[in-house]
């Protein structure tokens, strides 16, 4: 019950952080997000049995090591992603803000309004 | 060639059309209804084959495909200007193309081929449309939306007609039990192909498009308007009438619709002053003449319609190319602005003329025994004989009309309009030229011939019956033998067609004050102006669909997944059934602990406002998280875990330098809002890991490779012999995205100004522990010294022990790593961290080592197995070799080389400025630069970060090498 536990805590925060502004905290949304996936993942490799998966002794209570597999694979990925993600946090014009002003927003709006309409037409009934 | 390249298009499509019409009598003389059929396997596991039919049907339209396509080529021979050679390929190959679309529509034999030649033609149109100019454009789109949607309609009742009689091939299809049995049915197809029809040949309401589209030059207006495609709808009900005719949905929507838009189109066609625009209208009503007839259903009927079909082909076409004459000629279409043209133009006005008489339906034409037995045909409709009577009088009305507008054409084109007293706009574009001489034979020969034709055939009528008759018979079904005459007897037609001729007659002598009520506006807005509002409406319709994930924020984005979550979860609680039991309810004490640090770790990081505080708190998240995956038997990946989180906040850390302390405020309702959002998504993920995990034994695979992994690879770490051995391709891919990763953020940062680094405001710079940089990092180096063989030591062990211990590629790149990162730490300034080690060269190396050995693995059989063999060693014993080893290797130096290039690339000297806070532009740049310069000539000079710097080598380490190439 405490890994569930831990699972919803974990994605609660990092589904909170993702949801805010700015670079920084998206990314550590991410990371916390991850976190959860991957206890998730593991979690599902079944919570009973606990002994590292090591052969040459007694595997009986041997966890199961696939889930393991993909998790490391997954983390490794996580942590080329959110190498990205920073240097993009870094790159922008003044901070890593990630909103557009609403007054600019308004403006891009009015640009793109008219481009639906077509020039004159010829008389015809 | 330019345009004479339409000589040879003629002579190919008129051979085309001449060994049609030679081998009809072949076709025919086993009986009106022989068929001819080709069939070739097309998609066989649909049972779709590319059937082709030849019967009287296909005979008749093929030849007025061919045939008028072959003259309208000769026409374009002369038509097109000589001048301009480049556009002309385009307009032949387009033409050429649409008589090959519309060959292959009469010819086949399949619905879904129809179906695809269908919308080939419509294709065809659209190009040929849109490539007149750029007035085009607009006109061509309407046509495209307007038949296009035809041919939807044309798609649903193909698949329904499939589904239904489960058969593609028409002539099965047509003779299925279905049509006889079920009224629904029938009725459906009917409109649906009647609608397909009404789009293609502009009838009400689908007609606006025609007239639209005469911005097209008249070549292409002669074959696609008048002669071929137009024609395509009147092939579909033809073609259908055989199960259709019966209906009546189907005869009398085609029977109203027809005859409305045979007086619609008169009476517009009336009220036109442009040329071809009167052109135009009367196809629309000639065609509702036809689309009318096609609606009476019975065999003579269908007959006659195909009869008034190659009669109105001929008529219209030459009528058409006039136009191109009198406009070549004339320099204007205006039919105020033209005068006395008979008298200069005199073979094309004996074309007119001759034309125009046959579609007036005049004594002896062709035109005069189509239109007679149109007549008879509709007074002989319905039971009762007032239907009859009422439907032949719409004809007759419309009739007159067209006599009227005939006049008018003529009048109008070839002497002086005397119509209503309306002002003409006199411009340059709109007068007449000054000298307009006669066109050149070649010219006008390819008009003359079809009136000729018109003229002709009319007393030499018989010549025509197989033809027709195989037509009518193929149209209905049944064997019908055709026998038209010219002159039938004093007949109730023929008082129809000369009543025609009075009417018309009176419409000539009274024709100025008929113009004056045929021009006033009686509706308020244009069919073209119905058009338009659908498709607008359809565009803005469209852009408020996308509005909803028109943003760049990722809240926007996230909402909807959320809202499907939570349905998800809804819907789950209330139906899911008996899990199964918890395999143990057992839990270690430790479980909780972990669980209350994430919860201490968790909860500060998510409310905090300032950014150190968050990155600090979310990697201890990350090593509780390591302490569960120890805690749960994952090894190798608790390792990993710790390892990476570390880097993590290295990397986060290098970076936070450049942003503001705290984070951007954010207001109060979003926050409760996204709160409550996230408080859902962690109930979700609660219930669901609860749920659906724990609820069984060691899942079979899992324990395949407990027993197995020794056998196969020799491995004892099993989880690794997993990742370089099992499924060494996934990691093949991982090691990808790695190098990938790497690249990517050294051309972001090498193309992008990066953000300058904030330096904090203080007054007494050197006295503080950052000032005195040699100092503060003493420690560290101390500790370096020392550790960092130890570092490379831990990581080769790791490395060699990784198959049978925990350790491995991944695990042990990390550790070199976090050396270099030690390193880092130590450097007492910007300039002196830099690694110099070429990391790109790195990354692109572990990518090919591991291709190399996945290479090697060909040997024994396949991409990545893995080669073992025994190395004795020097201490006795012996070391289990695998080329997994070298796969492993790869992953070492992609991942080794990826975390040197994030070390250097965000904390390296590449700086876009020394100020605190602001961008500087390049020009104060530029002075900063050179000011630095002057003070410290032995620091190294950093490329400036802009897009246009050199990247010779990417080790900006090196002392003096890095000039800036290009200042």
């Amino acid at each position: 019950m405490s890994l569930a536990l831990s699972v919803g805590l974990l994605a609660a925060g990092g589904t909170f952080l993702l949801f805010q502004r700015g670079m920084i905290r998206i990314i550590l949304g991410f990371v916390l997000l991850t976190h959860a996936v991957n206890l998730l993942i593991i979690s599902a490799g079944g919570t009973a049995r606990r002994d590292a998966p090591f052969i040459g002794g007694d595997t009986s209570m041997a966890a199961d090591p696939l889930p393991q597999a993909f998790v490391l694979t997954a983390i490794v990925i996580a942590f080329a992603i959110t190498v990205v993600m920073a240097t993009l946090a870094v790159v922008s014009r003044d901070d890593d803000d990630t909103e557009v002003e609403t007054e600019a927003e308004a403006k891009t709006e009015e640009d793109k309004g008219d481009s639906g309409s077509l020039p004159e037409r010829g008389e015809s009934a | 060639m330019g345009r004479n390249a339409g000589w040879l298009a003629a002579i190919g499509l008129g051979s085309l059309a001449a060994v049609v019409g030679f081998r009809v009598p072949g076709l025919l003389s086993d009986g009106n209804l022989s068929v001819i059929k080709e069939t070739t396997p097309w998609m066989p596991t649909l049972d779709i084959s590319l059937g082709l039919r030849l019967d009287g049907l296909s005979a008749l339209f093929l030849i007025i495909v061919l045939g008028i396509g072959a003259l309208v080529m000769a026409y374009s021979a002369r038509y097109m200007s000589e001048r301009i050679v480049h556009p002309h390929t385009g307009y032949f190959a387009w033409m050429l193309l649409f008589a090959f679309a519309m060959t292959g529509l009469v010819l086949s034999d399949d619905l879904i081929l129809l179906f695809v030649f269908w919308e080939l033609t419509t294709l065809c149109s659209f190009f040929l449309i849109n490539r007149s100019g750029e007035k085009a454009s607009a006109p061509a789109v309407r046509t495209l939306l307007v038949t296009a949607m035809g041919g939807l309609s044309l798609l649903f009742a193909v698949v329904l007609i499939v589904v239904r009689t489960e058969t593609t091939v028409i002539s099965e299809a047509l003779a299925s039990n279905v049509w006889a049995e079920d009224a629904g049915f029938t009725a459906g197809i009917s409109v649906l192909i009647a609608i397909a029809a009404m789009t293609k040949s502009a009838q009400f309401p689908f007609h606006m498009w025609l007239p639209d589209a005469m911005v097209a030059p008249t070549p292409v207006s002669a074959y696609l308007h008048a002669a071929a495609m137009v024609k395509a709808g009147i092939y579909l009900l033809l073609l259908f009438s055989p199960a259709l005719a019966e209906t009546p949905v189907w005869q009398v929507l085609l029977m109203s619709t027809g005859l409305l838009t045979a007086v619609m189109g008169a009476i517009f066609a009336m009220r036109r002053f442009d040329l071809k625009e009167i052109m135009a209208y009367s196809t629309v009503s000639q065609l509702g003449l036809i689309v009318a007839l096609i609606g009476v259903g019975t065999a003579s009927a269908l007959a006659t319609a195909a009869l008034y079909t190659l009669g109105h082909a001929l008529f219209k076409a030459s009528l058409f190319m006039v136009v191109g004459i009198i406009d070549r000629q004339a320099g204007t279409r205006d039919i105020r602005i033209l005068q006395g043209l008979w008298r200069k133009l005199p073979a094309t006005f004996i074309t007119t003329l001759l034309a125009g008489l046959s579609m007036a339906g005049v004594f002896p034409f062709l035109g005069f025994i189509s239109k007679e037995y149109l007549l008879g045909k509709i007074l002989s409709t319905g039971e009762a004989g007032w239907v009859g009577a009422a439907l032949v009088a719409v004809a007759v009305f419309a009739s007159a009309t067209t006599f009227a507008y005939t006049a008018r054409i003529l009048f109008g084109a070839f002497s002086n309009y005397r119509g209503s007293n309306r002002e003409v706009e006199q411009d340059q574009d709109h007068s007449m030229n000054e000298t307009v001489r006669e066109a050149k034979p070649s010219f006008y020969l390819s008009a003359l011939t079809p009136a000729l034709l018109g003229l002709i055939l009319g007393p030499a009528i018989s010549i025509l019956h197989p033809l027709t008759g195989a037509a009518g018979s193929a149209a209905a079904g049944s064997i019908y033998d055709a026998s038209f005459k010219l002159f039938g007897g004093f007949t109730v037609e023929l008082v129809l067609s000369l009543s025609i001729y009075a009417f018309g007659i009176l419409a000539i002598t009274q024709r100025r004050s008929l113009d004056t009520f045929f021009e006033r506006r009686y509706l308020g807005f244009q069919a073209i102006d119905v058009v338009e509002a659908i498709r607008l409406g359809a565009i803005k319709l469209g852009t408020k669909v996308g509005d909803t994930t028109r943003t760049d924020r990722p809240l926007g984005h996230l909402a909807a997944p959320w809202v499907i979550i939570a349905v998800l979860t809804v819907v789950s609680l209330v139906t899911i059934g008996n899990l199964g039991d918890l395999a143990s309810a057992e839990e270690p004490w430790t479980d909780l602990v972990w669980l209350g640090l994430l919860a201490v770790t968790v909860i500060p990081a998510v409310f905090t406002k300032f950014r150190l505080v968050a990155i600090i708190l979310v990697g201890a998240a990350g090593f509780i998280v390591a302490l569960w995956f120890f805690s749960l038997g994952a090894a190798d990946v608790g390792l990993t875990q710790l390892l990476v989180e570390l880097l993590t906040v290295v990397a986060l850390v290098l970076i936070l330098r450049r942003l503001p302390k705290v984070f951007h405020a954010v207001s109060r309702p979003r926050q409760l809002m996204t709160g409550l959002m996230a408080v859902s998504v962690g109930v979700v993920a609660t219930l669901a890991t609860f749920a659906f995990t724990g609820r069984r034994d060691i899942s079979p695979v899992g324990q395949h490779f407990l027993d197995e992994a020794y056998k196969d690879t020799g491995g004892t770490n099993v989880v690794n012999t997993i990742l370089v051995d099992y499924r060494a391709l996934d990691t093949f891919g991982e090691l990808t995205v790695i190098a990938v990763a790497g690249i990517v953020v050294i051309g972001i940062l090498r193309s992008r100004k990066v953000l300058g680094e904030i330096t904090p405001d203080i007054s007494n710079w050197a006295n503080t522990a950052l000032g005195r940089t040699v100092d503060n990092t003493l420690p560290v180096r101390m500790v370096a010294k020392w550790a960092a063989p130890l570092i490379v030591l831990l990581s080769f062990h790791l490395f060699f022990r990784g198959h049978y211990e925990a350790g491995g590629g991944f695990i042990a790149a990390l550790v070199g790593a976090t050396g270099f990162g030690l390193a880092y730490l130590g450097a007492t300034s910007d300039s002196k961290a830099p690694i110099a080690w070429p990391y790109r060269g790195l990354l692109a190396s572990g990518v090919i080592v591991a291709v190399l050995s996945g290479v090697w693995g060909f040997a024994v059989g396949s991409f990545l197995k893995p080669v073992r063999f025994d190395i004795p060693l020097p201490w006795g014993g012996e070391y289990g070799f695998t080329s997994a080893m070298v796969f492993d290797l790869g992953v070492y130096l992609a991942v080794l080389a990826i975390i040197i290039a994030v070390l250097n690339e965000l904390g390296g000297v590449r700086e876009a400025q020394k100020e605190p806070r602001s961008v500087a532009g390049p020009v104060l740049v530029a002075r900063e630069f050179l000011e630095d310069r002057e003070a410290q000539p032995s620091k190294v000079p950093a490329s400036l970060g802009s897009s246009e710097d050199q990247d010779s080598d990417d080790e900006p380490g090196m002392n003096g090498t890095s000039e800036g190439g290009n200042k």
